[in-house]
Order: structure tokens, then C-alpha cells, then sequence
């Protein structure tokens, strides 16, 4: 039922009366009905707990300022006895900025609160709710309303320009050219067909591109066919902390458009807890969109992907300082990822200490849902934080890890208002630190285009050898489809006497072969003046075995694959070795 | 709007600490606010910056991208970083006489 107009009614007020009942979700309702008012609640909220005196922190409290709006108006109990269920509406702006102060000053939508609730109320969600109606009548603090403006119209919260995020990555991959001593190590912009899609936080291209380069430094060792994109790679989404649904989905759009042009095959988000949530969880629904054409995962778990792959090898010896984990609320409590992060870090750090309680029960880094972008609440953040730096102190690591940029923040500032000896880091950072990189001599995947016409390899002769039969005849047919002339080989032996007897341009090499293995039979090949003039490109499952070739005194192979292989890196990769262009 | 006071300077500032009125910032100004930022001393090099900053956002109103400030002043980042602790965008930023950048910061 629409609520009656009412002449004294301030126009702000009418209208957000007018747009409560459309925001109105079944989750949305359940949650504004069910509260027996238990207090269960009360203690889970960090703002309680460092306020014990002021009930006006209460999560079941504050719930009851926007309750009451929705008994008076929507909830047939209101309309009958108002008295009886405390149902009041909203008459003047004094009133919504009274409720302003409530939902975005008092309440960071960590949902600690949700997860304690035996009726399973979802104090955030509505509160939310509230924040997208005080937004739409632009009722709302400044910092969100100058971030939200920079999201809308530049595409991302920070209003960096293109050319400036371009110039800056290019720097950061310089920077990571010196320190690798290898010119082909880069960042890819806008590459199609990658198997990665690289997104950041706005922050990170801003202030401290450092994390963009440590991810870099990470996708290089890997071998990673990645890419960052030129536009859309903004993965925060505001529309979270305001509550606009229709930012939230115009942001997330811009992200899903961006990779589907690129057709990338996986958005990997850098460490950020509301941007994951946003992008990966419910960037769908408020852009009104099924994502089908590629997957969405937290760089966390490409990371960890790599080491259980072996596709990056890490030594934790060399992050020996104690270390504690902060779970983001967004990725703990609202899509329970808490696990990950924690393998990942006992993979690359020797001193790991647990913080208590931790998980989805995680107490609020105190900076979430936006609060950092409103300066008029730090005080009460920051005193709202005692709880966090209690948890803190008593795990005695000298550096908290954190999946969230919105945490690294509001953990600095506690941190330094609490006086505490802590530094705060990122996983990235530490798998950075810990990565322990191979002499480079590998062809560089996706530097050519890849073949789509027949023929590009006519005229090329080229060795397959490889024990595994299934593999010889996937890779001559492939390349036997484009125009080569190729000879399989099932041993080392037989792959070096048909090496002698054809001459081919280019020889593909197992490593573990049974008799005469790969490396032995590539160095013999390098040793023999005639057969020397032979490229040569490893293809194995073990990359751990690659010291065994880069090792050996002769010059290195002119290409390497890791298995398992497919079309693309094959033909790029051979393409590359003979120097075959594509015309286009 | 809370106060800063050190010594004898007295400035209006965010609840973040960072100055209301960039017309009023002064040398002075900026060595008490370094001290809020775990910096004791402003060398020529923290100098440098901060003249930097304050120059850009004077033009602009608006913080650098930290990839101009390194360009312009030739400092590597790691540097940015051994300089102002805390980092560009809360230390330098603060005692450069500048509002609170924007955004999750």
C-alpha cells in the first residue's frame, strides 16, 4: 500500500516514503518482521562493545529507527495500533538526518550482528535498504557522495583518468623489467583471449601501485596469459556502501562488458573484500545480468592455484615475522571465504598466529561499509575500534594480513590511534616476497597473434617427441592443420636419430621420457654442429625439472610449455619460435 | 570542526586531521602536522615533496597520481614510502596541506 500524503511532510520525506515499499524484498521483510528483540545482538557489535553505556548503538535499536517507518506504512500491526508496535514515520529532513547519522554513521553493514541473531534477522541488508533511500533523496555524507559522483562518471571511485592509469602501469612494469632483468616481463593492456582478467582497487593505481606490481611479478613467474583491462577495471563498487542499486549494477556492468569484449576466461579481483562481494556476489543481480562466458575468483585463489599446481614455487623462510590474519567481513561473513587466505598464508609465511575469534565471527576492521570516505565519523570509528585492537595485541604479530583494501586502512588507522607495533600487509605482497623466481628463457606467450587461417606453417618441418601417444597426435594434427610437415616421436632415442635423419626446423621435447630423456637429448642436439642450428621447445608437466635444461652450458631451448597444453599456447608458442607472423 | 594545536600553531582541521583551510598553511604548519605522521623531521627531501603536492593540488585541487609525484620529483617509490611512513595519500598528503584524498583511503 503507498503511504498517504501527508501536506506537512518535507518533500525528501514523501519521496522516501513513496520509494520504501519498492525496495521491499521478501529477505528484506522477513528481516523487519522477525526481531523478538532478544538482544542477542548487542554484545556482537564492535560499536557496542566500546560504547557499553549508549544503547543507541544497539543493533537492534538502530534496526528499530527504520522498523518503525516500515510498521507505520507497510505492516498491517502499524496501521491498526501504531502505539502499541512504536510505528512513527518520517515527516522532515531533520528526520532523515537524524536517520543518516544512524544508518551510515553507527553502522559499518559488517553483519556481525546478521550471524548472531537466532531469528536470523539481517539488520545489514535493511540498513542498506535505508542508505539507498536517504541516497536517493540525497541525504547522505559528502565522502559518498564525491566517490559515488567519480564512479558514475569517470568509471572509477577515484576519478583516475586513463591515460594516467596507463602511464602507470607501464611504470610499474619497468619497474619490474629492472628487477627481473628481463625486457619481456610486462603488464598486458586490453589482450584478448587471456585466460586471466586482471581487476584492481582504484587505490592501487592511485597511491600504491606497489601491489599491482607484486600481482605482476606473481602472473610473470607463473607463465600467466593475463591481462589488464584499459577500461572497467575499477572491481569497487560503491553502490555497496550507498545502497544505489542502480550504481552498483552500472559499476559491475562495466566489468562484465569489459572482459566478455576482451573474452577473457577468468576476472581475477585483487585483494579487496567489498569490491569481491560486489563484483563476484552480487554485481549479477543488480546489473540484471546472468555472467555465463567467463568465471570471477579472488586473486587469493589464483595464487594459491599456482603453488598447489606447481606453477610458482615459494620459499616461507623468507617471511619469518610473526603474522596474524583480519578477515574482511564482506569476504568472511557475507561469502564465507576464510579458508583460502589462511592456506595460502602458511604457505608463504614460517609464523602464522590465529586471532581470536576469527572467521565469519571476525570482529569489523571498524573502517568497512564505506566509513572511510566519511571523516565526519572517525572519532567515533576509531573508538569504535577498541575491540579490534584488543584482538589484535593479544595474537603478538608484528604484521596483520588482510584480504581488503577498505581493511588495510582501517586497520593503519587503529593501529596508530591504539598505539600498536603492528604493520599492516597483503597477501600478495607476501607470496611476492616469498617467490622464488627460475633463470628466465621461455617464448613469451600470446607475443604473436594466434592463427586462425590453414597454412601459416607450410614449408616448416617439426619434431614431436613425447611418450605420451595421446599428446604426439594432438599436437601433429594441430599442427599438421596449419600447414606443417611433422614426425612423431615416441623416445629420446628415436626423436634424436629422425632429428638427424630430417633436419626439421623446430623440435618439440618431453622432458621425462623413458631411456634417453629430453634435456639429454636437447643438449646432445646443441652439441652436434649440424643438428645445433634446430630450435628447440620443452613441453612438460613438471616445471620443476626446467633447472635440469637452463642448467646445462649450451644455449637455452627457444621455447618451454607447460602442460597441460593447449591450441593457443602451442601455436603462439611455435609461431613464435620460427618467427612466423601473422598477417592480419 | 576539531582543532590542532602544536606549539603555537592552532588550525582547523578534519576529523581525520587533515587542514580545512589550505590557505593557511604555512612551513610551520607543516612540521607540526608531520609530527602527527611519525615524522620528526622535515629533510630537504620531505621538502621536496611536499612543495610538489602542494603545487599540484594548488593547480588542480586534487592529489597527484602518485606516478606523477615520483616522475616529478625523481623519487623512486620505495622512497615515497621511506619518507612518509604512513604513504602518500594519508602522511604526504596531511602535511602538504591538503583535504582527505577521496574514496576507501
Amino acid at each position: 500500500m503507498s503511504p498517504a500524503t501527508n501536506t506537512e511532510r518535507s518533500h525528501k520525506a514523501q519521496k522516501v516514503l513513496e520509494r520504501f515499499d519498492k525496495k521491499l524484498s521478501r529477505q528484506v521483510v522477513s528481516s523487519l518482521v522477525s526481531c523478538v528483540h532478544c538482544g542477542m545482538c548487542t554484545d556482537s557489535c564492535h560499536y557496542v562493545l566500546a560504547n557499553p553505556d549508549d544503547p543507541s548503538y544497539a543493533p537492534a535499536y538502530k534496526a528499530d529507527r527504520i522498523r518503525r517507518i516500515f510498521k507505520r506504512h507497510f505492516d498491517w500491526t502499524g496501521r491498526v495500533a501504531p502505539w502499541w508496535v512504536h510505528a512513527r514515520s518520517v515527516y522532515t529532513d531533520d528526520d532523515l538526518e537524524e536517520l543518516k547519522d544512524i544508518v551510515f554513521g553507527k553502522c559499518t553493514n559488517c553483519r556481525r550482528c546478521t550471524i548472531n541473531c537466532p531469528m536470523g534477522v539481517d539488520f545489514a541488508t535493511f540498513n542498506r535498504m535505508a542508505r539507498g533511500l536517504l541516497v536517493s533523496v540525497g541525504v547522505m555524507p559528502e565522502g559518498v557522495s564525491v566517490v559515488s559522483k567519480d564512479q558514475w562518471e569517470i568509471g572509477n571511485q577515484m576519478g583516475v583518468l586513463k591515460e594516467d592509469y596507463i602511464e602507470t602501469l607501464e611504470w610499474m612494469a619497468e619497474e619490474l623489467q629492472m628487477e627481473l632483468n628481463d625486457p619481456e616481463a610486462t603488464i598486458p593492456i586490453d589482450v584478448p583471449d587471456c585466460d586471466i582478467v586482471y581487476s584492481i582497487n582504484p587505490r592501487e593505481i592511485k597511491y600504491d601501485p606497489r601491489t599491482i606490481a607484486d600481482a605482476a611479478k606473481i602472473f610473470y613467474a607463473a607463465g600467466e596469459h593475463w591481462t589488464m583491462p584499459s577500461e572497467g577495471w575499477d572491481m569497487t563498487n560503491f553502490g555497496l556502501f550507498s545502497g544505489d542499486d542502480d550504481l552498483g549494477g552500472a559499476v559491475a556492468r562495466r566489468l562484465y562488458e569489459k572482459v566478455s569484449d576482451l573474452r577473457g576466461k577468468t576476472l581475477v579481483i585483487s585483494e579487496c573484500g567489498h569490491g569481491y562481494r560486489s563484483t563476484r556476489c552480487e554485481g549479477p543481480n543488480w546489473a540484471k545480468q546472468d555472467i555465463n562466458d567467463f568465471a570471477m575468483e579472488s586473486s587469493v585463489s589464483t595464487m594459491l592455484r599456482y603453488i598447489r599446481d606447481g606453477r610458482i614455487t615459494v620459499d616461507k623462510t623468507r617471511n619469518t615475522t610473526p603474522v596474524t590474519f583480519h578477515d574482511s567481513c564482506n569476504n568472511a561473513r557475507s561469502c564465507g571465504f576464510f579458508e583460502e587466505p589462511r592456506e595460502l598464508l602458511n604457505l608463504v609465511c614460517s609464523d602464522f598466529r590465529e586471532m581470536y575469534p576469527n572467521r565469519a565471527e571476525n570482529y569489523c576492521c571498524t573502517g568497512g561499509g564505506g566509513a572511510m570516505s566519511m571523516s565526519e565519523y572517525t572519532p567515533r570509528r576509531l573508538k569504535s575500534a577498541k575491540i579490534k585492537a584488543e584482538q589484535l595485541k593479544a595474537t603478538g604479530a608484528k604484521i596483520v594480513v588482510t584480504s581488503c583494501h577498505n581493511c588495510v586502512d582501517g586497520l593503519s588507522d587503529l593501529i596508530r590511534h591504539y598505539n600498536l607495533d603492528m604493520k599492516v600487509t597483503q597477501l600478495v605482497n607476501l607470496v611476492a616476497d616469498a617467490l622464488v623466481i627460475e633463470p628466465k628463457a621461455e617464448a613469451p606467450e600470446a607475443a604473436v597473434p594466434v592463427a586462425t587461417a590453414d597454412g601459416e606453417l607450410a614449408g616448416y618441418t617439426i619434431l614431436v617427441a613425447d611418450d605420451e601417444p595421446d599428446l604426439v597426435t594432438f599436437v601433429s594434427t594441430l599442427l599438421e592443420d596449419h600447414g606443417a610437415t611433422v614426425i612423431g616421436a615416441s623416445n629420446g632415442e628415436e626423436a634424436l636419430s629422425l632429428a638427424r635423419a630430417h633436419k626439421p626446423d623446430l623440435i618439440t621435447l618431453d622432458i621425462t621420457m623413458p631411456g634417453m630423456s629430453g634435456d639429454e637429448v636437447f643438449v646432445a642436439l646443441r652439441k652436434d654442429p649440424d643438428l645445433r642450428g634446430i630450435k628447440a621447445c620443452i613441453i612438460t608437466g613438471r616445471p620443476e625439472l626446467r633447472r635440469l635444461i637452463y642448467e646445462r652450458p649450451v644455449t637455452p631451448p627457444e621455447g618451454y610449455i607447460d602442460k597441460p597444453v593447449d591450441e593457443e599456447s602451442i601455436l603462439t608458442n611455435v609461431k613464435k619460435i620460427l618467427e612466423v607472423h601473422h598477417e592480419s | 570542526m576539531p582543532t590542532f594545536e602544536h606549539g603555537t600553531i592552532k588550525i582547523e582541521v578534519d576529523e581525520d586531521g587533515f587542514m580545512d583551510e589550505p590557505s593557511e598553511w604555512n612551513e610551520e604548519v607543516a612540521k607540526a602536522l608531520a609530527t602527527t605522521e611519525g615524522v620528526q623531521e622535515l629533510t630537504e627531501e620531505h621538502w621536496k615533496l611536499v612543495n610538489y603536492l602542494r603545487e599540484y593540488y594548488l593547480k588542480f585541487g586534487i592529489a597527484p597520481m602518485i606516478r606523477k609525484l615520483c616522475k616529478e620529483t625523481g623519487f623512486p617509490l620505495k622512497k615515497v614510502y621511506e619518507l612518509f611512513p604512513s604513504g602518500p595519500a594519508k602522511g604526504a598528503c596531511k602535511v602538504a596541506g591538503l583535504a582527505k584524498p577521496t574514496g576507501c583511503v
